[in-house]
């Protein structure tokens, strides 16, 4: 348990960088600051909440309670930014407001060392931190849904009003189908791509193989009831789709769509089957 | 035309009715007034009321249009309360005190640092131009946004499941925090696909609500320096910006992931939580009274976070109570402990009730 929430710790600081200038920030507080209100909210306060992160007595209860994945969200009690930032202004307001040593090349120019400060102190904290856009989960959005283009084409292209359809998609896409298109279901989900839940589904492994062997795959995309199946354009396929039966309904992104008229699919706005 | 009116909306829906509501808690602080308190505790007493309604009837496997009707009524009942409020107030002559105000210290009218004004506004909006550009692959979504587009098409709350779409029993646990119901309600109203509500309008109006948050901090940390205030909102716009030390930081959700209620609890929820401890703990050191109408915010900052996250509840009581002991011991006033448990009285319920689901 304890080495846990260590190890949760030390993920939550990441380089680590940061919660040492929040430490740093603290230490000068404890020293320079007066205000008692402000020692209880940014010394106090932080303190207490350390300690009962690291108290085995409570990790063990939220661990119980709430599960082990979300523990790291105590420390979110920390105000790390705030008193940062604020130590950061008030050492800047000091300096402004201090009396330089006589003939010194900063006498008389409070502000400019200041500035100086401000600008120094700016630069180390963002060259100890890490630009947030420069996450490589962050992609320019392809349209006002934030999903990618293939999935807002593909669930156009099968959807049939006034009801729902089955289709199975590749992995890549799955995580997205459901939040443009609520009315496409899928035999598997996003469970599927989060490698530590350990989910197996043999409909999964049959698209996700490098060849996708149709003689495997058709009896289990039938059995999950799924009127389309949507493969990769270029990924090598074996066996005739059309000789299972399957069509060929278009082809979008890089992905192919096809329609298993072995499910019925009845569309109650035109009152015929597709 | 039609996009035009859906933002007009939701720019409604999500700025001018809690801007409007935030006035019934204008004798909170000398702040109440502030255009940027009034904003978010205005649309916190929203989001309050949205759990107290939402959450009995998802567990009542009611239909979300009733969610709707309800919410609505409610929602229209604390905007005319407020502008009744408002009316009677401009009847007195008071104003609106406007964050871009120069404040007046002793006499004088301070420099109050337009440069660095200028440099934070323009990386705020550099900000939601990103958060609009830019989109971020977060499994996540594929639960919290998934449900928001499920409720929008459909009637049902918290029966379907996210992944698939197959029909389940009520996932009452998580139906406990129905911060994505929100979002299908700002959808349904608006018109606008959940989906585009959830990542692409809500991340600037909460990225923005996040730094109002700062600059009331900012408020009552630098009260007579306009130009300190600006230098403090600029460093915790670093912060922010290069706060992707890890997956885990409040930061990185707020600017990444703002759609989930989660991210709400961290950088919005705890913040505002962290700043109104603060405001009572200067109140405490300056011997002056606490309005009732304070502890009634408080009891909303808490009903939020239990909107926002199942956690929500554990770590705003966590935070209440810390600052309450501290606060009673170190200004030696008890009597302040028995509102601030009152205040949490929602928080353990709802805990209680997520133990008897579980």
């Amino acid at each position: 348990m304890g080495s846990d929430v260590i190890t949760l710790f030390r993920e939550y600081m990441g380089t680590g960088m940061l919660v040492i200038w929040f430490l740093v920030a603290v230490i000068y507080l404890w020293m320079k600051e007066e205000k008692r209100y402000l020692r209880i909210s940014f010394l106090y306060m932080p303190l207490c909440f350390l300690f009962l992160y690291f108290n085995p007595l409570f990790a063990r209860l939220v661990y119980e309670k709430a599960g082990d994945e979300i523990y790291y969200r105590i420390l979110w009690l920390l105000p790390v930014s705030v008193v940062i930032a604020y130590a950061c202004v008030c050492i800047y307001g000091r300096l402004v407001h201090a009396k330089p040593v006589q003939g010194s090349f900063f006498h008389g120019k409070n502000q400019l060392l200041g500035e100086l400060f401000a600008l120094c102190a700016a630069g180390i904290l963002a060259v100890s931190g890490s630009l947030i856009y420069s996450s490589p989960l962050f992609s320019e959005a392809e349209n006002l849904y934030h999903v990618p283009d293939s999935v807002v084409h593909i669930c156009d292209r099968i959807n049939v009003p006034g009801r729902e359809v089955m289709a199975v998609f590749p992995l890549e896409l799955v995580p997205y189908v459901r939040q443009y298109s609520p009315v496409t279901c899928m035999p598997y989900g996003r469970e599927m791509t989060v490698e530590r839940w350990n989910y197996q589904d043999p409909l999964c492994d049959a698209m996700e193989q490098e060849v996708i062997d149709l003689e495997v795959l058709v009896p289990l995309a039938r059995e999950a009831g799924c009127h389309y199946c949507i493969l990769p354009a270029e990924r090598r396929i074996q066996g005739d789709p059309a000789s299972y039966g399957w069509i060929r309904l278009a082809e979008t992104d890089g992905y192919v769509i096809y329609r298993d008229p072995a499910q019925e699919l009845w569309n109650p706005e035109t009152e015929s089957f597709q | 035309m039609r996009l035009g009116i859906q933002l007009l909306l939701l720019g409604l829906l999500l700025f001018a009715a809690p801007v409007l509501v935030g006035g019934l808690f204008l004798k909170v602080d000398r702040l109440g007034g502030n255009l940027f308190f009034r904003w978010i505790s205005g649309q916190f007493l929203i989001w309050a009321g949205f759990q107290l309604i939402c959450v009995p009837l998802i567990l009542r496997e009611e239909t979300f249009p009733q969610v709707v009707q309800l919410f609505s009524g409610y929602l229209t009942a604390l905007v005319l309360l407020a502008v009744a409020v408002d009316i009677q107030r401009l009847v007195k002559g008071k104003k609106i005190d406007l964050p871009w105000k120069k404040q007046q210290t002793g006499g004088k009218l301070r420099e109050s640092g337009m440069l660095l004004w200028a440099f934070f506004w323009a990386v705020l909006l550099f900000q939601l131009i990103q958060a609009v550009r830019l989109s971020y692959a977060d499994t996540d979504d594929a639960f919290y946004v998934a449900i928001s587009s499920i409720t929008q098409e459909a009637e049902t709350m918290y029966q379907k499941l996210p992944y698939t779409g197959g029909a389940t029993l009520l996932d009452a646990r998580h139906g406990l925090a129905p911060f994505p119901i929100w979002i299908s309600y700002l959808a349904r109203l608006s018109g606008m696909p959940a989906v585009t509500v959830a990542k692409v309008v809500l991340p600037v109006a909460l990225i923005s609500m996040t730094y109002g948050v700062f600059y009331l901090f900012g408020r009552v940390l630098f009260p007579e320096n306009g130009r300190q205030q600006a230098l403090f909102l600029v460093f915790t716009e670093v912060l922010v910006l290069f706060g992707n030390t890890s997956i885990y930081t409040p930061e990185n959700f707020m600017i990444a992931r703002s759609r989930q209620g989660k991210a709400a609890l961290g950088s919005i929820v705890i913040p505002f939580l962290l700043f109104l401890l603060l405001l009572l703990l200067k109140k405490m050191q300056e011997k002056g009274q606490v309005p009732a109408v304070y502890y009634f915010l408080l009891c909303a900052v808490v009903v939020t976070g239990c909107l926002c996250s199942t956690l929500g509840a554990l770590l705003v009581c966590l935070a209440i109570g810390t600052a309450g002991l501290l606060g009673a011991v170190c200004y030696k006033r008890p009597g302040v402990l028995f509102p601030m448990a009152v205040c949490c009285v929602p928080g353990v319920l709802y805990a209680f009730l997520y133990l008897v689901l579980e």
